[in-house]
């Protein structure tokens, strides 16, 4: 995306402030990867997310496309999670398939996320209080001032918005 | 909160209710899928009552639990009673609730589905007040709550909304 290859060339330019963003937009999505995809925990994963944050500061600079810093990142993250599970006494890896199936999922689950951020204030307010804070459609109402009966087809419009931002 | 021991989890109403409201909700979304491109709300309507079965679903377990944990308490007559009963009653509000979610749910895609599948979205508009009210009334029941305690407030005004849009559900379309 745009957004991602200005990132990536702001970070190389050492411009101030941009590392601090790129940290903090893929954290979310690197923790994710090592706790849910190799199922690190504790000091292990804190030690694997300073790793890959390490090896991408390295190593931004070799990254072909700037447009595909997700998937660079999400592999960088896969051979860090890899060392640290062989490092084990007993080392048990899981899974590729289920691996690539997390991360496929993680990957949708982010996609929809920055969907969500790209629409107008009264949809991200509605549909986040009701998928994400689980919300019932008084509490929203009385929360945004609006009637709870519009509440279900307000979320309905605000769905199909997110679905064309989402293919966009 | 969890069990205690090998006592078997005791499913009572509210796990009954958040199951029935949880089932009423898969309907809605059913009726919403397969109305389909004659509505363009349609798929948007069918995530929400998704949203809202699993949710329920989720209920119903941890009713059972904090169920089973005050009937413990009350049998052993266990220091911490007192907060037992009351995370039992916290249970059923939020089931009241979403229960009165899944009506109003229901009510929105009645009002628009495919006329021939109507009567489904009605009914389970329908099964979700009942849902609702008897949630309402295990809040009441909790020994721990006095009547005019808030919970027990907002889990009958979720059953009269739920209520009123079932009303409304039996009564959309010809």
């Amino acid at each position: 995306m745009a957004g991602e290859a200005d990132l990536v060339r702001r970070c190389l330019d050492d411009e101030p402030g941009a590392w601090d963003e790129l940290v903090l937009l893929y954290s979310r999505y690197v923790y994710a990867i090592v706790s849910q995809a190799y199922r690190l925990s504790g000091p292990d994963a804190e030690d694997a997310f300073q790793d890959v944050f390490l090896r991408v500061y390295d190593r931004l600079d070799t990254l072909r496309d700037p447009a595909a810093i997700r998937p660079w990142i999400a592999q960088l993250t896969r051979r860090v999670c890899l060392d640290r599970v062989s490092r084990r006494e007993e080392p048990v890896e899981p899974g590729a398939e289920r691996v690539d199936a997390t991360i496929e999922e993680l990957d949708e689950a982010f996609a929809v996320r920055e969907a969500l951020g790209r629409l107008p204030e009264d949809c991200r307010e509605v549909l986040d209080r009701f998928f994400c804070r689980d919300e019932s459609y008084r509490t929203i109402g009385d929360a945004l001032g609006i009637p709870s009966g519009t509440i279900a087809s307000r979320i309905s419009r605000c769905l199909v918005k997110l679905r064309e931002e989402f293919e966009a | 909160m969890s069990s205690q021991g090998n006592t078997s989890l005791r499913r009572g109403v509210g796990s009954a209710a958040a199951e029935t409201a949880s089932k009423a909700a898969q309907i809605v979304a059913a009726v919403a899928r397969e109305t389909g491109g004659a509505w363009p709300g349609a798929r948007g309507a069918a995530a929400q009552a998704i949203g809202l079965a699993e949710r329920l679903a989720t209920l119903s377990n941890v009713d059972a639990q904090v169920f089973t944990a005050a009937l413990e308490a009350l049998a052993s007559g266990a220091p911490d009673l007192q907060e037992r009963l009351e995370a039992a009653a916290e249970v059923p509000v939020e089931i009241a609730e979403k229960a009165a979610d899944v009506a109003e749910a229901a009510l929105h895609v009645a009002e628009r589905c495919d006329g021939l599948l109507r009567a489904d979205a009605a009914g389970a508009a329908a099964l979700a007040a009942g849902a609702a009210l008897a949630s309402a009334q295990l809040v009441r029941a909790n020994l721990a709550l006095k009547p005019d305690d808030d919970r027990v407030r907002r889990a009958f005004r979720a059953a009269d909304d739920a209520r009123y849009c079932a009303s409304q559900a039996l009564d959309a379309g010809p």
